[in-house]
């Protein structure tokens, strides 16, 4: 009987779901301040008056908070809304009780507004540690903070083109998380190509327009967690040009206000979207006008809604490239964490079945796996804090300056948002390996993770799409300049590792690939200038895998420098592994990253076009 | 009201913990501060909330190094009206009192709260030190305090039950669990703690009767024997001889 029970109990004691715990931490504060403050140097943008009031200490304060929301507010409820999912019923789409109080929350605690003026109730806080604060909240729970943040982006549209009174209707209840922001484009036969939107808006002589159309995919577009959804809609108006030239930007609420009461706007769902992941976050089919009674308020000038959402699309492609990563981070900390207390096998050298399982944490390859995953996240964190530096100079600053970091940012931003998107699924895939069939299985959050991230390299433009914007747009406007100061920039930290032995090698790899690429863009835009735009984009997507990888070598080589630097002092333990830790992964990412792109570079200097050779008829 | 609230920080959580000096001094290097939870959670909180109810002010007060700044610029961030630091090391909860109950006797404070102990060293000792040192009342553990004019009603958990006692102001009251929720500084409150005053005064004298000898860490644990769960006899042996519990 003992012996039954001692059994049992030693056999329940062994399961893993009993043994292991689940994911506790989603994100390393010290990381972030590592980047902010060590890195990036952001509290010297207090040199320009916009940002005046921010200090390191101020900085430190706001990620401190930014994690403690993160912990009571969000991340306790990241599995809870994918099992208990978003679901439309008799008209109205049902969300997790959770939501709207996190939404409050973020609202109140003034992440909403952040950026904006004092005078607007913002806190004129700098993109990069506003964005260091939104990579927290989405590592602890980018399906609830992302509704947030889409509030963010609507009330900074209308904030930047919008009339005074569209800015003192719809941004306050937005800031306060009391409204829902939405950007809707998509229309079911205009996703990636927008010159195809048809929704239509007819002027009327009390001034609204009269809307009509559909929006699919529309994230946010519809729930019960705010009083109110306002659209920020994409419409042709009557009669205007085709193609993208007549295409306007409108505010289309829900509920439209009618002598101090909201009623409907004739603005209806048809249902919301079933996906693979993010189940929580709703992504709804609009139905606009249906009883032609649906009002839209145009905002700036007629034909421009375009150009005014693309000024936007900087900011809304690094959330993107944010969430993934966010997403990706949030599962290495969880791999990470199984791989510390999962025992498993022996070491090669020690195979005695009678010595104790060793943790798997200690196989090169699990290691391999980890380093990966380091490389991945890190380094693309670094890269998203840089453009959105950038986007501070770019705001804040005047003449070159401002000038410089505009292009830098234009030309980093398909980056910014795909590296972190296409990498981080591999990098979430990487982490669910760790786990072995643990990982598949939902007991633990990698299956979530390994869902929730695979959109991101969909919405807010496709990688191929970002693929031909990099190269077909950005490499060359201004004849090359952005990739000038680009390389210019490169070359600094270049110069600046090379006078560390143990930076210097990993120096001259990244000049060595530096001066590749820049041959190879070289030779690519030759193929352009024959007329050949089909040839010239048809590798697009793997020629910014290569610009991808070298970025983010820069981003590690730039860390490494900081690291390098602080370990000639004594430190204190915790210190001394954390910068040992930042040049063991710069060390990897150099040796099992960099390399690849070797492979890439052939491929995309080969004058074989299969791509456009291979015909439609021969996929059988 | 005129409010006081004692806060003082203790290491991170995840922090690593090692001493020197024969065991003696705590080693901060490389520790992550943060303020006390009890203090912040609770007493300072609850003392915000009575401040939001009824007026008045709220005063926080540390007794530590510049390095403190941080913390009580956080207790600013939450809604405290201003600062005092008593410019000094901690040294031991005798002088900590003695430091609060000078600057206390000259600024009458209607109530003085603070957390019930602190996560580090766990002392729950300068409360009522500085209640005797002021001669007023002192609640230890209040878990609910709600006033009255100038009556306070706190009800603290005894062993299987709650206490309800009922003091009137100026008292020191220690606070516990349940006293209020945590707050979460906003971006307001952060941008306006920097603005906010904080007032550095030097320390007084103060005896010490006590001197800590040394530190010691709790054993660390044994590794974990993983068996075969066939093998029974095993199992057996070494619950018998090594862990000794058959
Ligand atoms: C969960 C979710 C949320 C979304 N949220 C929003 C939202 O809030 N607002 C909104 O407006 N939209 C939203 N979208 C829509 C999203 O932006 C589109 O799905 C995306 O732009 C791609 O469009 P599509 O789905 O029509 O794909 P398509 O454009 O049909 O693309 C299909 C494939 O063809 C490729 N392709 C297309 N055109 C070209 C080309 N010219 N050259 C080479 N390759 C090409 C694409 O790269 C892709 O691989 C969301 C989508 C999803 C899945």
């Amino acid at each position: 009987m003992v012996f039954e029970f001692l059994k049992a109990f030693f056999i329940f004691g062994l399961s893993k779901k009993q043994t292991i715990k689940m994911a506790e931490k989603y994100v390393s504060i010290k990381n972030i301040k590592f980047l902010l403050n060590e890195v990036f140097d952001v509290a010297s943008l207090n040199r320009f008056e916009y940002y005046q009031d921010y200090d390191k200490e101020g900085i430190n304060m706001s990620l401190d908070a930014a994690k403690q929301i993160g912990d009571t507010y969000l991340f306790p409820i990241y599995t809870d809304m994918d099992k208990n999912k978003a679901y439309y019923e008799d008209g109205a789409v049902k969300v997790h009780k959770g939501l709207k109080t996190a939404i409050k929350t973020l609202a109140e605690a003034g992440w909403i507004s952040a950026h904006d003026t004092y005078e607007n109730g913002g806190q004129q806080m700098p993109f990069v540690v506003m964005n260091a604060g939104l990579f927290v909240f989405y590592a602890a729970n980018a399906n609830a903070a992302a509704y947030a943040f889409l509030s963010q982006g609507a009330s900074n549209l209308i904030q930047a083109f919008g009339t005074a009174e569209l800015k003192s209707t719809y941004v306050p209840p937005m800031y306060a998380g009391d409204w829902q922001g939405t950007m809707a484009l998509t229309e079911p036969q205009a996703g990636s190509s927008l010159t195809d939107i048809t929704s239509s808006a007819e002027e009327t002589e009390e001034g609204y327009y009269k809307i009509k159309g559909q929006k699919i995919y529309i994230s946010g577009g519809d729930h019960e967690a705010t009083e109110n959804v306002v659209h920020l809609y994409l419409a042709r108006i009557k009669g205007a040009a085709v193609g993208t030239k007549g295409i306007s930007l409108f505010v289309v609420p829900k509920l439209r206000n009618e002598n101090g009461r909201l009623v409907s706007n004739d603005v209806s769902t048809a249902g919301i979207f079933g996906k693979m992941g993010q189940k929580g976050y709703v992504a709804a089919h609009i139905m606009a006008g249906e009883n032609d009674d649906c009002r839209g308020y145009l905002v700036g000038e007629p034909h421009r809604g375009l150009s005014y959402m693309f000024q936007m699309m900087n900011e809304a492609r690094i959330a993107t490239g944010m969430i993934a990563n966010a997403q990706a981070t949030a599962a290495y900390y969880a791999a990470l964490q199984y791989a510390t207390e999962r025992p498993q096998g022996r070491h090669l050298s020690k195979k005695d079945p009678n010595l104790p399982q060793v943790l798997i944490i200690e196989h090169a390859d699990v290691k391999r796996m980890l380093l990966f995953q380091k490389a991945i996240t890190e380094g693309s964190l670094s890269l998203l804090l840089q453009c959105s530096y950038y986007a501070d100079i770019a705001s804040v600053s005047t003449g070159e300056e401002k000038e410089n970091a505009h292009l830098l940012l234009e030309l980093l931003t398909p980056i910014a948002k795909s590296y972190p998107s296409e990498m981080g699924i591999h990098s979430v895939s990487a982490g669910l390996q760790c786990l072995g069939g643990a990982g598949y299985c939902d007991d633990f959050p990698l299956e979530q993770y390994y869902r929730d991230i695979r959109v991101n390299a969909i919405y807010e433009g496709t990688t191929g799409i970002h693929g031909m914007d990099l190269l077909g747009r950005k490499v060359m406007m201004h004849s090359g300049k952005a990739v000038k100061l680009f390389m210019a920039e490169i070359q600094k930290e270049i110069v600046a590792a090379q006078s560390s032995e143990f930076l210097k090698p990993f120096a001259d790899k990244l000049a060595e690939r530096l001066k590749a690429i820049h041959e190879l863009t070289m030779q690519l835009i030759q193929v352009a200038m024959n007329n050949k735009p089909e040839v010239f984009l048809a590798d697009a997507t793997l020629y910014l895998e290569y610009f991808g990888t070298i970025t983010i070598a820069w981003q590690w080589l730039k860390q490494g420098i900081v690291a390098d630097k602080a370990l000639q002092a004594e430190l204190p333990e915790d210190d001394y592994n954390f910068y040992q830790s930042k040049l063991h992964t710069l060390r990897y990412f150099f040796e099992y990253e960099v390399p690849k792109t070797k492979a890439l570079h052939e491929r995309l200097a080969s004058s074989d076009n299969l791509t456009i050779e291979m015909k439609a008829e021969y996929f059988m | 009201m005129k409010l006081l609230v004692c806060v003082s920080k203790t290491p991170e959580t995840t922090a690593k913990i090692s001493f020197s000096d024969n065991n003696s001094t705590f080693n901060e290097a490389g520790v992550q501060f943060i303020m006390n939870p009890y203090d912040e959670w609770y007493a300072l909180v609850r003392a915000l909330e009575l401040k939001e109810a009824a007026g008045g002010t709220v005063t926080i007060i540390n007794v530590g190094p510049a390095a403190n700044d941080t913390v009580i610029r956080k207790g600013l961030a939450i809604g405290a009206d201003d600062a005092i630091r008593v410019d000094s090391e901690p040294k031991s909860a005798l002088f900590v009192a003695k430091q609060i109950a000078e600057v206390a006797k000259a600024e009458n404070y209607d109530a003085i709260f603070l957390g019930k102990e602190t996560i580090d060293y766990n002392g729950s000792e300068v409360g009522a030190m500085l209640a005797e040192l002021l001669d007023v009342p002192y609640i230890s553990f209040g878990s609910h305090l709600e006033m009255n004019g100038n009556v306070a009603t706190i009800a603290r958990d005894i062993e299987g039950g709650v206490e309800v006692a009922e003091v009137e102001t100026p008292f020191v009251v220690s606070s516990s669990k349940g006293m209020a929720e945590q707050r979460i500084p906003n971006m307001r409150g952060i941008m306006m703690a920097k603005r906010k005053p904080l007032k550095v005064v030097p320390a007084v004298e103060c005896e010490d009767f006590a001197t800590v000898v040394s530190y010691s860490m709790p054993a660390a644990k044994s590794e974990v024997k993983m068996l075969d769960p066939e093998n029974m006899d095993e199992l057996v042996r070494l619950l018998h001889e090594e862990a000794k519990v058959l």
